[in-house]
């Protein structure tokens, strides 16, 4: 359970506003435009118009900011480590400060930084996708959006029921291999007593019985579902049945228009 | 009533058999198989108990049925239907099995999902499935459970929701594979109240493969297996009677029993209780009489 605290993944957080009402298949579709969006902004202007829109629509689904900045942060190294590569790489404009070889340019602060902000903006802003909606919910909709290519010989029913599999059993299998990491502290195995070699011999040692077990699941689940009448690509009926209203058209049409302002300015 | 213990036309008394095995065999190696020259016949309605040491083949001998696992030879009929590639799927109808290990068998991410996964593979439509979601949620007493996750959830709360999901498909066998060994006690009586009940609506077929003492005297009827084979059919008092039989099947005497074995050893007549309330209104009356 301790695991799934820190696990943002997946999970929803209830509180009803109208984000949270929308189709998933529109909020899908918003969140692919919104990439597009991050991708075409080149200027501090649009970076303000498109920190203005998401804070908005952030604000306005009630789940409190502290969340959002808790998916980015696990991402903050590789950030960092963007805007070092960005800074230390291009050597373009003014210079700011130099030290024999070692030279920092205007333009090279600046791309760092805005690759920093982007990524910032597209974790936290695609983070509202999970926290509003329900697995199950997000991956009906994801069958949605894949339809039109089952004709290309894809099927979304495979790659929906893998995605929802996975998803409910990370947290159990997490929960295992804690439980095994425990069961190898108790017979002496101390991690943190270990260098760094023996760490990762032991991260073998872990691996090999969460993966062993991971299969006995599998075979169990294939079982469980064989024998509840499951067949691969048979027809089914749905329980939840997605609606498209004038909400989730609106909702769209508002990325459009971001879109096209962004590219204007 | 008398009427379904009368004796039957072949035609109709066909229809009585639930499960039939004419000697069935499985192996991946024919020269070691894990079963061979099964025969059983199993009448609607009936609770039959399987036991058997650990690696007899009990968990093989059911998934024989609905074809999770492939015989390799002789005849299995399920509710009249021959067991065949294109029965397959008219089978699993017919069969509803809850396992071992409660994670394992949730298949939905919450509750809700996991029972309208069978639901909607049966192609329902929503009315139908929304009337049978809530009567079996309501029925296991887990409606108040619908949206929450398995991690959330009790073993067996799980286990619930397991029998929730096969019990809304409507079949007409339900299969326990030792379903009840990962559950405490309290969980363990909950379970066993449950298929009492199930047995009383007379709808239900029950196989249930157990260790478990309460479990087998609950039932009509034992069927043991040993080394692949079946060494007894029996009714479970005729198997607690048998001490050679409990051994072969590594099987413990229920705790009345035991007790009563003892008293009788001391020169106390206590009979045979059922259970130990029983046991207990036979033994009070020795105090008081001296």
């Amino acid at each position: 359970m301790v695991m799934n605290e820190k696990l943002l993944l997946g999970r929803s957080i209830e509180t009803g506003s109208w984000v949270h009402r929308l189709d998933a298949r529109a909020k899908l579709t918003g969140m692919i435009v919104y990439v597009a969006i991050i991708l075409l902004s080149r200027s501090w202007l649009a970076l303000a118009l498109l920190a203005v829109f998401s804070l908005t629509v952030m604000a306005s689904t009630r789940i409190p900011l502290k969340y959002f900045i808790k998916a980015a942060k696990p991402l903050r190294y590789l950030m960092l480590f963007i805007f070092i590569v960005q800074m230390l790489s291009v050597k373009e404009g003014a210079v700011w400060f130099s030290a024999g070889s070692f030279s920092l340019h205007e333009e090279g602060l600046r791309l760092g930084a805005f690759s920093v902000i982007r990524m910032v903006f597209l974790i936290t802003f695609t983070a509202l996708l999970t926290f509003t909606t329900t697995p199950g919910k997000l991956n009906q909709g994801l069958e949605g959006i894949l339809s039109p290519f089952r004709r290309l010989g894809l099927s979304p029913d495979r790659i929906t029921l893998m995605i929802s599999i996975a998803l409910r059993f990370i947290p159990t299998i997490l929960d295992e291999a804690q439980i095994i990491m425990k069961a190898q502290a108790s017979r002496g195995a101390d991690l943190q007593e270990l260098s760094l070699k023996e760490k990762a011999k032991m991260l073998v040692s872990l691996l090999v019985p969460v993966i062993s077990s991971a299969f006995r699941r599998a075979q169990d689940l294939v079982y469980s579902m064989e024998a509840r009448g499951f067949r691969m690509d048979a027809r089914r009926s749905r329980y939840h049945r997605p609606k498209w209203g004038g909400a989730d058209t609106a909702f769209i049409a508002m990325f459009v228009v971001l879109g096209i302002a962004i590219v204007i300015l | 009533m008398n009427e379904t213990y009368r004796p039957v036309h072949a035609a109709a008394g066909e229809e009585q058999i639930s499960v039939s095995l004419k000697e069935v065999s499985f192996g991946y190696d024919p020269e070691h198989p894990i079963l061979q020259d099964i025969t059983l016949a199993v009448p609607q309605g009936q609770w039959v108990s399987i036991v058997g040491p650990n690696g007899c083949g009990k968990s093989t001998l059911v998934k024989l049925l609905n074809a999770l696992l492939p015989k390799s030879g002789g005849e299995i009929v399920i509710c009249g239907h021959k067991l065949e590639e294109e029965t397959i799927s008219d089978i699993r109808q017919c069969i509803g099995m809850v396992f071992q290990n409660p994670d394992n068998q949730f298949i939905g991410a919450t509750v809700e999902e996991d029972i309208l996964f069978g639901l909607e593979g049966l192609c329902l439509p929503y009315a139908e499935m929304e009337s049978r979601l809530h009567v079996y949620a309501a029925k296991l007493g887990i409606d108040h459970l619908m949206s929450k996750h398995p991690g959330e959830l009790s073993g067996g709360q799980k286990q619930r929701v397991a029998i929730a999901s096969i019990l809304a498909m409507e079949p007409g066998i339900v299969i326990f594979d030792e379903a009840s060994s990962m559950l405490d006690e309290g969980s363990r009586n909950e379970l066993l109240g449950i298929l009492q009940e199930m047995r009383t609506e007379g709808k239900y077929t029950i196989l249930m493969i157990t260790h478990d003492a309460d479990e087998i005297l609950a039932a009509d009827r034992v069927v043991a297996l040993a080394g692949g084979q079946i060494i007894a059919d029996v009714t479970p008092e005729e198997l607690f009677r048998d001490e050679v039989l409990l051994a072969e099947c590594h099987l413990q005497m229920p705790y009345p029993w035991r007790l009563a074995r003892e008293l009788h050893r001391r020169g106390i007549d206590a009979g045979v209780a059922a259970d130990e309330k029983e046991l207990i209104d036979r033994i009070w009356p020795f105090n008081y009489n001296k």
